[in-house]
């Protein structure tokens, strides 16, 4: 329809590239949240970026819901017992990222029964610095899939002038629905805990940008907002919803800043030297959660979905649970599953062992059949340029691509490399299916290395 | 990491891989093939108005084409990329460029020579620098000048049961005997409504694909639609055939005539030998412009886009190093 492209929506987005890939959400969109514990869960020590957390239980030991069962030596985010039960182990074991991973493994006993995390009287009341503290006691990373630990994002630089909080609920991922769900059923958290963050940041104005293909999500949040009477708070926030066009990489923190706030991130730069500090609808839960009714992150809502699951969900699952046991949870396969994925299609990653487990950052287990997904090998490049029309960064994937096929890693800085945060617009535009991400990967990588050499 | 065939209870085939794992469902043949369809209008009116033969020299040229293809993966042992359409569209644009009265066995001959020195030698798609079907109508120029500026036919409705070798094309009467020589030439049967007619329509002499404007204009309307071709390039050559217009004594037939709209909608458009950004691209199709009303007006040949576009095409890598995408920050390391 390309014809028809000076036909612009009204609606505010970024000013460049992105896609608009086949959205899928309909498998689950009207499906509530449903509760799901598993038997035994096998958290990883490694659940954000940063050093991985060290472990404080041995075999047989006896742990109720939200312990500390593993912490980081020189301070860092604790990890938190998700069930009631007893340690069945600590050893190597998969992980969805680093492959391998120390693995706690706990097997559930339900009678050995679990604190209620009932709400704390005065909490909206507490101190910055004491809600900053909750914050990281209970282990908040950012639930959006980066999973950075919340309490160093929200611990701004003294010299920061941040005067607007963006509340990320794009989810331009095309399946997810679990940020939609969330939204849906439990505003008032989402809107509490935005207020929670605002507070601690210090803003008077929070935007929470919804795209336009979840319009019941963004009802539902200005019907919330109307009915807190926030600004009989103390601080008041003026909070408001805004719907963005539905356009993929849509929820990426530049782009969306962009969209909101109309603000250019600079080259290299955070959203908070514009100003801004984004948080995904998600993390603002759990913020509330930490900061109200001091609950760890122990559980969290992802979407299962795919062509290759037979009945899709939303679920709420505690962190640890397997592939496994979710699979059968939602009845198995149907058909060819080629490909599971931790994430979204674009730039989720894919496993190859059932008994990786959920972390913190996994917002949605995907089971792809090959009708889905593609396996063909790939072509040279034609120079079409729809890589260089879809980049919402203005980068160069086509030349980088060249660049590394004849192995001249090191001069592809000139093309963006270093700007790529990998969303994958590039290669689904690209009509001979080259892996342009994976070169930029390799790009990056090759700088990484030239880098500790320097050192 | 577990090997499937050694663990019974897990009988998936999975694969891993970098993201993302959709794709926008375009693919390079697919598009190929879209510009080969795209091309058959002009074909349907030149087998209108030429007759037979005109299809038997776009066969020889397709022919001669993917022999130099298979020629190519067999030598380079690599699987046949004669399915990806670019074969066949390379041949179908070579034989567009030729006479209607040609020799059947020389495009056979053009084509196998261009596509096997200009492309496969390169490297196949993607890694040639030249326009193959340009490269082959410049060869075959070289080699056979008489057939290749002689051979043209009179244009009747009814596939060609005049089979009248007319004797020249308006734009070489506008080069060899000046205004009057192509007024003479073209006042013979016609008034100036007409004349624009017939221009727009096709009942002209030329080159098998490039006589009916209205044709070429069909297929590139279809290829706008869908996304494959952009404005840029074939607007800006307009613009700089137009600039050069006003030297020739016969603007319209300098803009209607020749094969200026084949090869601003097709041959300027190929995406291997065009740059990439609209800047570049409009800087390509200005410079195309401009050289075809220099070659037009003041070389030795009465056409000169095959020539300016081949020479635009050295020009691209170094247009795309001129001509970058603007990045979304471009500001300094933030303070």
């Amino acid at each position: 329809m390309s014809l028809f492209r000076w036909h612009k929506s009204a609606l505010p987005t970024f000013s460049r590239g992105g896609i608009h890939p086949d959205e899928h959400k309909e498998l689950t969109e009207d499906l509530p949240i449903e509760n799901f514990t598993p038997t035994t869960v096998s958290i990883p020590v490694s659940q954000s970026l940063g050093a991985p957390a060290e472990p404080l239980v041995v075999k047989a030991a006896m742990v109720k819901r939200g312990d500390v069962i593993a912490t980081v030596p020189g301070g860092g985010l604790s990890l938190h017992a998700p069930i009631s039960g007893i340690v069945k182990g600590v050893q190597s074991g998969p992980h969805p990222t680093l492959v391998y991973d120390t693995t706690i493994t706990i097997l559930a006993k339900p009678s050995e029964g679990g604190p209620e995390f009932a709400e704390q009287p005065g909490w909206q009341s507490l101190a910055i610095t004491q809600m900053l503290d909750r914050i990281k006691e209970a282990g908040v990373v950012g639930l959006g899939g980066a999973a950075f630990p919340t309490y160093r994002k929200l611990m701004l630089p003294k010299d920061a002038a941040v005067d607007t909080l963006v509340i990320n609920g794009s989810e331009c991922e095309p399946y997810l629905t679990c940020d939609y769900r969330v939204m849906l059923e439990e505003s008032e958290r989402v809107i509490l805990g935005s207020w929670t963050i605002s507070k601690i940041i210090g803003v008077k104005n929070c935007i929470i940008g919804i795209e336009a293909n979840k319009q019941p999500a963004a009802e539902q949040m200005r019907k919330t907002i109307a009915a807190l009477d926030l600004e009989s708070m103390s601080p008041a926030v003026k909070m408001s919803v805004v719907v963005t066009q539905t356009k993929y990489p849509q929820g990426s923190e530049k782009q969306l800043v962009q969209s909101l706030t109309g603000r250019l991130v600079p080259k290299g730069g955070l959203p908070l030297h514009v100003g801004v500090v984004v948080q995904n609808v998600a993390t603002a839960v759990a913020c509330l959660d930490a900061v109200r009714n001091r609950k760890p992150v122990i559980e969290r809502v992802l979407t299962v979905s795919g062509a290759g699951i037979k009945t899709p969900k939303n679920l709420r699952v505690p962190i640890g649970t397997s592939v496994e046991d979710i699979v059968i949870h939602c009845g198995g396969y149907t058909g060819d599953v080629v490909k599971i994925l931790f994430g979204g299609p674009m730039m989720g990653r894919t496993i190859a062992d059932l008994g990786v487990s959920v972390t913190k950052g996994t917002s949605g287990l995907l089971f792809l059949t090959e009708a889905e997904t593609n396996l063909n090998s790939y072509q040279p490049c034609i120079s079409c340029g729809e890589c260089l029309d879809a980049c919402p960064m203005g980068l160069e994937p086509n030349r980088v691509s060249q660049y590394i096929e004849v192995n001249r890693p090191l001069e592809t800085e000139q093309f963006g490399v270093k700007e790529c945060f990998e969303c994958g617009c590039c290669s689904y535009s690209c009509p001979s299916h080259r892996p342009l991400v994976q070169f930029m990967q390799v790009a990056k990588a090759a700088y990484r290395r030239q880098e500790r050499k320097a050192k | 990491m577990s090997d499937e065939s050694a663990n019974p209870a897990n009988p998936l085939h999975l694969h891993l891989s970098s993201g993302p794992h959709i794709f926008s469902g375009r693919t390079t043949s697919q598009i190929m093939w879209m510009v080969n369809l795209s091309l058959l209008p002009a074909l349907l009116w030149a087998w209108l108005v030429f007759g037979w033969p005109v299809l038997a020299i776009t066969a020889s040229s397709i022919l001669g084409c993917v022999a130099a293809e298979y020629l190519a993966c067999r030598i380079t042992k690599t699987s046949s990329t004669i399915p990806d359409g670019s074969a066949v569209c390379s041949g179908l644009l070579l034989a567009y460029t030729l006479p209607p009265g040609i020799s059947l066995w020389m495009p056979f001959v053009g084509g196998l020579l261009a596509m096997f020195f200009c492309k496969g030698v390169f490297g196949g798609l993607g890694y040639n620098v030249f326009n193959v079907a340009l490269v082959g109508r410049a060869m075959m120029m070289a080699t056979f000048p008489v057939e290749m500026t002689t051979r043209w036919l009179t244009p009747t409705l009814g596939m060609g049961k005049v089979d009248a070798i007319s004797g020249a094309t308006a734009l070489a009467q506008l080069k060899l005997e000046g205004y009057e020589g192509l007024a003479k030439m073209l006042a013979a049967a016609h008034d100036s409504l007409q004349l624009w007619f017939d221009f727009f329509l096709g009942m002209r002499s030329g080159s098998i694909g490039e006589v009916s404007v209205l044709m070429i204009i069909l297929g590139a309307a279809f290829l706008l639609w869908k996304g494959i071709i952009k404005l840029y390039i074939p607007l800006s050559i307009f613009v700089g055939v137009a600039l050069m217009s006003p030297f020739s004594a016969a603007p319209v037939v300098y803009l209607l005539g020749g094969g200026i709209w084949l090869g601003a909608f097709f041959m300027a458009t190929d995406y291997v030998t065009s740059p990439t950004t609209p800047k570049g691209q409009i800087a390509f199709g200005l410079g195309i412009g401009l050289l075809t009303g220099i070659i037009r007006n003041w070389g030795g040949y009465p056409e000169g886009i095959c020539y300016a576009i081949l020479l635009m095409n050295i020009l691209t890598p170094a247009l795309n190093d001129w001509f970058r995408p603007k990045r979304l920050t471009a500001g300094g390391a933030p303070s």
